[in-house]
């Protein structure tokens, strides 16, 4: 007898449907898994094999053959689990499934028990764009499977929970939408008046957080550069409800998950080490799992010490600066995962840290100070629409007065307020020919053209001063972008190297 | 190692070399006790290029040849007997000297000859009438300088500014700042053609539309710093001048960059040192000043910057004068700045009151708040400005300076009322 069961799989970030056929057909009894399977999901066979008896049911002295379509999917993992023993139980007559085209997903401990999974958002998600309105989940994955609006998610404990609920004699109760919670985000964040003096590097990053621009700050060791980027994080601003949902579903993926607060308002703050590999950057594997990149989507990629990263992880930076999304190629075909993050960095100018600086003493040679500095390569340079670079407070600084976090962040708050307004996307995402049509004085386009002649900077530099302009006219409560914050944003473009 | 001992002791630095051979007559490599006079150009100009290219030859080692055998050519009859007198022998020494020998002088000579003309050079002997009078007070002498360009450039009032490679925005913001005014007033502006301090005043002389000569560390068909070889040939392409004691094809080493600093001391009538932590290359210049009775001058820095302590220590030990302003120094060196300020399109309020905020002190954005009383977005924005213009140049992107030009801009110009409104942020 056959019996069908759906299940999923994922790739990449995606969930993809997996029909789960069991025949028991007389033969030599055994248990048999093809399409594809990998080592976890051929390893269901002992774990199903336990469940089922364990759980009180019989296992058939038959031969049991699984298939897992589409069979040209290489699946893992062990959400499949219970598609397989479920389906065991309906083709040797066990089960008579009352509720046909239900997603069945999780794994099964020998004793019967439903255990929790990876990436259940998405493979819930994938199941109600093919129009499946019911799914059954491990109890642990209840709450971050309901954000998947138009799916019932019903959460069970055990197998036999599952297949009560499916005979139609016990029904699981539905889980309700969880609530979008609110959550301070994790560490300490330090206020902006903390930071003394700097306040062309405080005007800096009220534009990037206002603007969702990269931003790079450039100085000697301990002039205040990880703890303005620390306090900017205090600037971020909510993410939206469909944001926070591709978010979740990221981290679910990874496995990375809060479970008790499946999604939440906080942008994401992802600060990898600097020995970080690139695949541990941008994504990849054999079994393609998100970089920090893609764990930063709609957030915050936080790089202390930029030009200590690898040059090969620093590369593959670009195409997400860029793009927003990370291309991954492996032999089955290209692999997509967002990855639409804000970077915020900070770099010494050279190994020692004091070249340049006034009255700075610079140990480096010549030559190794010129081959690290050149580790920000150009194209990577012209994607970060800030540069600032930080001196010592000096003499001349003023001790008191910064400006408190707070009051910033009002600002800041009506500059975001006037960009999803105005386009539903940060500044830093707009075109050029967008963010002409936002509305210029008169002359400011033609003015950026001469500017760019006379300062030497490329045309992609322009495009990154006229969004950062955009930003700073919003910060202002204006409409229209007017000369002054063009050449305000073309302060914060990469210092010129001394000859 | 037959002979060695007669030769004196071995050692690259040729003040060593000098004051250990002092007193043995027949050893002596001063340059002062020789009779150049007394002998005959025509006669003895193919021995004395030939005889340069000798692995291990020096200009002290070439003056004991002369001490020894009366003449170049005498040098060169003598054959492998000079060899004992080579303080400073290369493992093939010998056997170049036998492959000279066969060539003979005047192929050799026209060797190098060509050589040297191929890179668009000519080549200078201490015997030339057209060879540098100045470096006639230059001890160890170059027996043989190889020169591209405009040699009257040698006979102008000549300037030379120093400082290390690693300048600071200050240091570089000061060698434009005076060797503009000296390029402008006609003076000659004399470096060593390196990276930092040195390409900022060559490059500032030119582009004053003054002239300038470097003094390189290298054969002239090879540029080092190679990434100063387009600033190498605007110099020679405006009336000003390469020159080297290197001969084609020599290979150079770390001395070499040592013992150029005494040709740049030696050509000019006045030495600046504008930046030289200890040690610095520089300082070795300065020191020649001295010794060859130069005036020196020496621009003042922070107090305990490591690029300030070479000049602020020549200063402190009445070595070297202090420089206040580029005027005190045209004067002191005699020539006169022709021409009056500039005039500039009109400024705005906001960057008259930054320029002349910036005129009376380099500053930094957060520095600059203060006096002008102007928003960070405001002060950013009037930079940019000022910079598009030409008018504020920043190095490193924290401190700004005002260029040469903004320093030529009639005061008048630069207003400084209160800043307007409109200008602010708010």
């Amino acid at each position: 007898m056959l019996a069908r069961m759906l299940s999923a799989s994922i790739l990449g970030i995606d969930g993809v449907l997996v029909r789960v056929e069991v025949d028991v057909a007389f033969g030599l009894p055994g248990l048999t898994i093809v399409g594809l399977a990998g080592s976890a999901v051929l390893e269901a066979r002992e774990r199903v094999r336990s469940a089922l008896r364990n759980g009180g049911f019989e296992l058939p002295a038959r031969r049991m053959t699984v298939n897992l379509a589409p069979a040209d999917l290489k699946k893992e993992g062990t959400a499949h689990d219970l598609a397989i023993g479920i389906g065991i139980l309906a083709a040797s007559g066990q089960l008579k499934v009352q509720h046909e085209d239900v997603l069945l997903l999780g794994e099964l401990a020998l004793d019967g028990q439903l255990q929790p999974i990876a990436g259940v958002i998405a493979l819930v998600d994938a199941a109600r764009g093919a129009g499946i309105r019911e799914a059954i989940v491990p109890l642990a994955n209840g709450g971050e499977a309901a954000v998947v609006h138009g799916v019932t998610v019903r959460p069970a404990a055990t197998l036999g929970d599952a297949v009560a609920h499916l005979a139609g004699v016990r029904s699981l109760a539905a889980q309700q939408p969880a609530r979008s919670a609110v959550s301070a985000p994790a560490g300490e964040i330090p206020d902006l008046e903390e930071v003394i003096g700097q306040s062309s590097a405080r005007r800096a990053v009220e534009l990037a957080m206002a603007g969702r621009h990269a931003l790079a700050l450039c100085g000697p060791p301990g002039v205040g550069k990880t703890l303005l980027l620390r306090a900017a994080l205090g600037l971020l601003s909510p993410l939206g409800d469909d944001e926070a949902i591709e978010v979740s579903r990221i981290y679910s993926v990874a496995g990375l998950l809060d479970r008790r607060t499946p999604v939440t308002a906080a942008r994401p703050v992802r600060a990898p080490h600097h020995t970080v590999s690139t695949q541990g950057l941008v994504g990849g594997g054999a079994q393609v799992r998100p970089g920090e990149a893609s764990l930063a989507h709609r957030g915050v990629l936080l790089l202390d010490e930029l030009l200590q990263f690898r040059a090969d992880a620093l590369e593959a930076l670009r195409q997400p600066l860029e793009l927003g999304s990370v291309t991954i190629a492996r032999a089955e075909g290209a692999l997509r995962l967002p990855a639409r993050f804000q970077l915020l960095a900070a770099y010494n100018p050279c190994p020692c840290g004091w070249r340049n600086a006034d009255g700075g003493n610079c140990s480096c040679e010549d030559g190794a100070a010129r081959r690290y500095a050149a580790r920000l390569s150009g194209p990577l340079r012209d994607r970060i629409d800030l540069f600032v670079t930080l001196g010592e407070a000096g003499f001349g600084a003023r001790r008191t007065g910064s400006e408190p976090t707070r009051s910033v962040a009002a600002r800041v708050c009506v500059a975001v307020e006037r960009q999803a307004w105005r386009a539903g996307r940060p500044n830093a995402e707009l075109s050029m020919s967008e963010l002409l049509a936002s509305g210029t004085e008169a002359g400011v386009a033609a003015r950026l053209e001469t500017f760019g002649r006379q300062l030497g900077v490329s045309r992609r530099r322009l495009v990154l001063a006229l969004r950062v302009a955009r930003t700073a006219a919003d910060l202002e409560g204006v409409d229209r972008i007017a000369a002054r914050h063009v050449q305000e944003a073309l302060t914060y473009r990469p210092a010129k190297v001394a000859p | 190692m037959i002979g060695v001992s007669d030769a004196g002791p071995l050692g690259g630095d040729p003040r060593d070399e000098r004051a250990a051979s002092e007193g043995q007559h027949h050893a002596r490599g001063d340059w002062r006790t020789l009779d150049l006079a007394a002998l005959d150009v025509g006669a003895e100009r193919a021995y004395w290029i030939a005889l340069q290219t000798l692995p291990g030859m020096g200009p002290v080692t070439f003056a004991r040849l002369l001490h020894a055998f009366g003449s170049a050519r005498g040098a060169w009859e003598a054959g492998e007997r000079l060899l004992p007198l080579m303080a400073r022998q290369a493992p093939d020494t010998a056997a170049v000297l036998r492959r000279l020998l066969r060539d003979g002088a005047e192929t050799v000579a026209r060797r190098v000859s060509r050589m040297t003309m191929g890179v668009g050079g000519v080549i200078l002997t201490a015997l030339d009438n057209s060879y540098p009078r100045a470096l006639t007070d230059v001890d160890p002498r170059p027996a043989v300088l190889y020169a591209a360009g405009d040699l009257e450039a040698f006979d102008a009032t000549c300037v030379a500014i120093v400082g290390t490679r690693r300048a600071s925005g200050y240091g570089r913001a000061a060698a434009a700042h005076l060797a503009d005014e000296l390029g402008r007033a006609g003076a000659v502006v004399v470096s060593g053609l390196a990276l930092g301090i040195d390409g900022e005043a060559h490059r500032a002389a030119l582009d004053a539309g003054g002239r300038s000569i470097a003094v390189l560390p290298s054969p002239l068909g090879r540029i080092y710093p190679p990434r100063h070889r387009e600033l190498a040939r605007r110099l020679v392409a405006t009336g000003g001048a390469l020159v080297t004691e290197i001969g084609p094809g020599q290979s150079i080493g770390r001395p070499d960059f040592a013992r150029r600093n005494r040709i740049i001391a030696g050509l000019a009538s006045a030495v600046v040192v504008v930046e030289a932590p200890n040690r610095s290359g520089a300082l070795l210049t300065a020191q020649a000043a001295i010794d060859y009775g130069r005036v020196l001058y020496a621009v003042p820095g922070p107090m305990g910057a490591s690029n300030s302590e070479g000049p602020n220590r020549l200063i402190a030990d009445r070595q070297a004068d202090l420089i206040t302003s580029p005027a005190a120094l045209l004067h002191q060196v005699g020539v006169h700045r022709p021409s009056g300020p500039i005039s500039v399109a009109s400024l705005s309020e906001s960057e008259g009151l930054v320029l002349q905020t910036l005129l009376r002190r380099s500053a930094s954005i957060e520095e600059l708040l203060e006096p002008t009383r102007l928003a960070p977005g405001a002060v950013a924005s009037t930079l940019t400005l000022l910079e598009a213009r030409g008018l504020v140049t920043s190095y490193g992107g924290v401190t700004f300076h005002p260029t040469v030009v903004a320093r030529r801009i009639d005061r008048e110009a630069v207003k400084a009322d209160a800043p307007s409104a409109s200008d602010a942020p708010a």
